[in-house]
């Protein structure tokens, strides 16, 4: 998880409207190919129009799930990826949340933020904002949630 | 949330049973803090949360500690409330209706645990999410589709246990389950249809019993907990097509089910046809004071305006076929010319081919996603819903007459007026999306007189809720009224039987056990 996540001028249009629109999203590297999708390292070969495709999220790292040091990204991707990840229903949200507070749309996706502390995204995760509820602790463990709020922290 | 302790359990009892759980499944999955409490809170209740509490909740990792859970809390006399991933949103989350009822959480169970490509079947456990199961049908490349409903986040067999709805030809989703593994109240364990014997190579596959049948008996039920079972997959099809028409005007509903009804009886049309009005595209496009910013419902002119500006008709209908293409043509020049005898206007028509990739956001598809919760946002705050949902007869008598009166009901009380018609059959489920602001003490207060009306007017018409939130079992439960309400009756009985403690789901449906029968709501 090194390079930045994109979010097309397309795309932003497809999270804002839900409309037809270019399905060059979800290129970045937490975005497995969609199910069925042709050449998905072409984003070039992709076709002009289309809805944005599903992203198959990550499996939840085996193991069990109170113990620490576990995949953080992978735990993301399973339990927050329902809505955090491209054109997901939380990124969409945001994305017109980010705009109105001017900041750039590609920070609807979680994993692009530097302004998030631990502290921050456990309360919003366990006390739950605007349309999102509150998460239980079988939803995301302490640890898990620990480990992901570090990771999207990134040491703050 | 503070502790609210079961009925006639002591703080002292309360902390033994946690305690003997604690053995079961360790001190971790015992979710017994003021936190856990909000988090198993009804986070849309219409009013503060506290209506409907949980004392906490536990979480099992096998069939076997659901057993020995279900045993325990009869010994404790702590009821249950069994969910599979707590996520029936807008009809009470994972709240119990029996203020502190314990959940029973079963997210931890949450394999696949059979895909069968050739026969076009999955066996699931209860914490296994559309989503799941979806991204393990494309980590295996089985040529499978499912049939999901607007919350994908939620739990496939959660869904179909409750009478969820899908709009594919899988979309009645109980009705694909097949074969069910389940915990009895006293934590014995059964397996019904041909899986009553050891072995039997057809238990998923066959869908009656040797004798009276009880899936669908496990269905918005309190006498049992489901730990496994068997659910039909729909074959992935060679291409689909999809016909989409804006219908114009309101009252343009009549024809078109009178149009569509038939075809979906005969088979012709094989999907549940989902008819939403025209505010469920808007309410994906912004926040309501982005297009009307003051109290009260949006007044007919502006929802003229609306629609012109967005090109909206007052429905959508969009009709998904699937098959090989030579067939799709076939019945889309019937449908189409159908149609054409209502409305001059070509319908906008998409083909899909294996291979392609499908939209993420696309339900008659199968694909699983969360994106219709984003009405919450539609209201802003704390944006909540509740689904009022009446089963009517197919036809535009029926139609015509439900819409009429629930759309006066609503506009009497000042509230946007959204519903869709879903043809699943020789009936149609109307859902009508009341949104409100549950901070809002007025708006709350608004909404709850609305819903009463709601029910006691339809129920007078004669139709009845096939799925109510929690605060409304048992009014709901109350207009089954034939032969001084002898359905609640038999429920009762069956349910003193099997549950002799009471200990699972008290009140679930309006069917109350006899150790709390005292604590029913409103009873006829």
């Amino acid at each position: 998880m090194n390079a930045r996540l994109t979010i097309a001028p397309a795309a932003l249009g497809c999270a804002l409207l839900l409309a037809a629109c270019n399905s060059d999203v979800g290129k970045g590297d937490t975005a497995a190919p969609p199910e069925g999708a042709k050449g998905a390292a072409g984003a070039a070969a992709a076709p002009p129009m289309g809805p944005p495709p599903y992203i198959t999220r990550d499996q939840a790292p085996a193991g069990n799930r109170l113990a620490v040091a576990r995949d953080p990204k992978a735990v993301f991707q399973h339990a927050c990826g329902y809505c955090h990840l491209e054109a997901g229903m939380g990124t969409n949200l945001l994305v017109k949340q980010r705009i109105a507070a001017g900041a750039p749309p590609e920070t609807a996706l979680l994993a692009n933020r530097d302004d998030l502390t631990a502290d921050y995204v456990k309360q919003v995760v366990r006390q739950g904002k605007n349309a999102m509820p509150p998460q239980t602790r079988v939803d995301i463990t302490d640890a898990e949630l620990d480990e992901v709020a570090k990771w999207l922290a990134k040491g703050k | 949330m503070e502790l609210r302790l079961p009925p006639r359990v002591s703080p002292e009892d309360f902390q033994r049973a946690s305690d003997a759980f604690a053995g079961v499944v360790g001190k971790d999955w015992v979710l017994v803090e003021d936190e856990d409490r909000d988090a198993y809170s009804d986070a849309y209740a219409p009013g503060p949360k506290e209506q409907w509490p949980p004392s906490g909740a536990v979480a099992p990792g096998s069939v076997e500690e659901v057993q020995a859970l279900v045993r325990l809390a009869n010994e404790h006399r702590i009821p249950l409330w069994p969910v599979s991933r707590g996520k029936n949103l807008g009809y009470g989350t994972a709240a119990p209706r029996l203020p502190g009822a314990m959940v029973l959480d079963l997210g931890r169970l949450n394999k696949v645990l059979d895909l069968d490509p050739k026969l076009a079947y999955a066996v699931v456990e209860p914490g296994v999410s559309f989503f799941d199961l979806f991204d393990h049908i494309a980590r295996e490349k089985a040529p499978l589709w499912m049939s999901v409903p607007g919350n994908g986040w939620g739990s496939v067999l959660g869904n179909a246990l409750e009478h969820g709805i899908g709009y594919t030809p899988y979309g009645l989703h109980a009705r694909n389950l097949c074969g069910m593994e389940l915990v009895t109240p006293t934590g014995d364990l059964v397996r019904t249809g041909m899986g009553a014997m050891d072995g039997n190579h057809a238990w998923h596959l066959f869908p009656f019993s040797f004798g009276p049948t009880w899936e669908l008996a496990m269905t918005q039920s309190s006498l049992g907990v489901v730990t496994k079972a068997g659910l039909w997959l729909q074959p992935e099809p060679e291409s689909s097509l999809e016909l989409s028409w804006d219908i114009p005007k309101e009252e343009d509903i009549g024809w078109v089910i009178d149009t569509l009804a038939p075809m979906k009886i005969s088979g012709l049309i094989e999907q549940n046809i989902f008819i939403p009005s025209w505010l469920g595209k808007v309410v994906l496009k912004g926040q309501r004071k982005d297009f009307w910013d003051k109290p009260g419902a949006i007044p007919e002119w502006r929802v003229q305006e609306l629609l012109d500006q967005y090109k909206l008709g007052y429905w959508k209908v969009q009709i998904r076929l699937y098959g090989d293409k030579a067939v799709n043509e076939a019945k889309a020049a019937v449908i189409k010319a159908a149609m054409k005898r209502h409305l001059a206007a070509p319908p906008e028509e998409v083909w899909w081919h294996a291979g392609d990739s499908r939209s993420a956001v696309d339900t008659t598809m199968g694909v699983p996603s969360a994106i219709p919760l984003q009405m919450g946002d539609w209201i802003g705050g704390a944006g909540s819903h509740m689904g009022f949902s009446p089963v009517v007869p197919a036809t535009s008598e029926h139609v015509l007459g439900q819409l009429k009166r629930s759309r006066k009901i609503i506009a009497d009380h000042d509230i946007d007026f959204y519903a869709s018609f879903t043809i699943g059959g020789r009936f149609a489920n109307n859902i009508n999306m009341l949104m409100f602001d549950r901070t809002q003490q007025a708006e709350v207060d608004n909404t709850k007189k609305l819903f009463d009306a709601l029910i006691a007017e339809t129920a007078k018409a004669g139709y009845g809720e096939y799925r109510t939130h929690l605060g409304w079992m048992d009014p709901v439960m109350a207009t089954f009224d034939f032969n001084d309400h002898a359905l609640r009756r038999m429920n009762e009985k069956v349910k003193d039987a099997l549950d002799p403690n009471g200990i699972i789901a008290p009140g679930k449906q309006g069917v109350w056990p006899a150790a709390y029968r005292d604590l029913a709501g409103a009873r006829a």
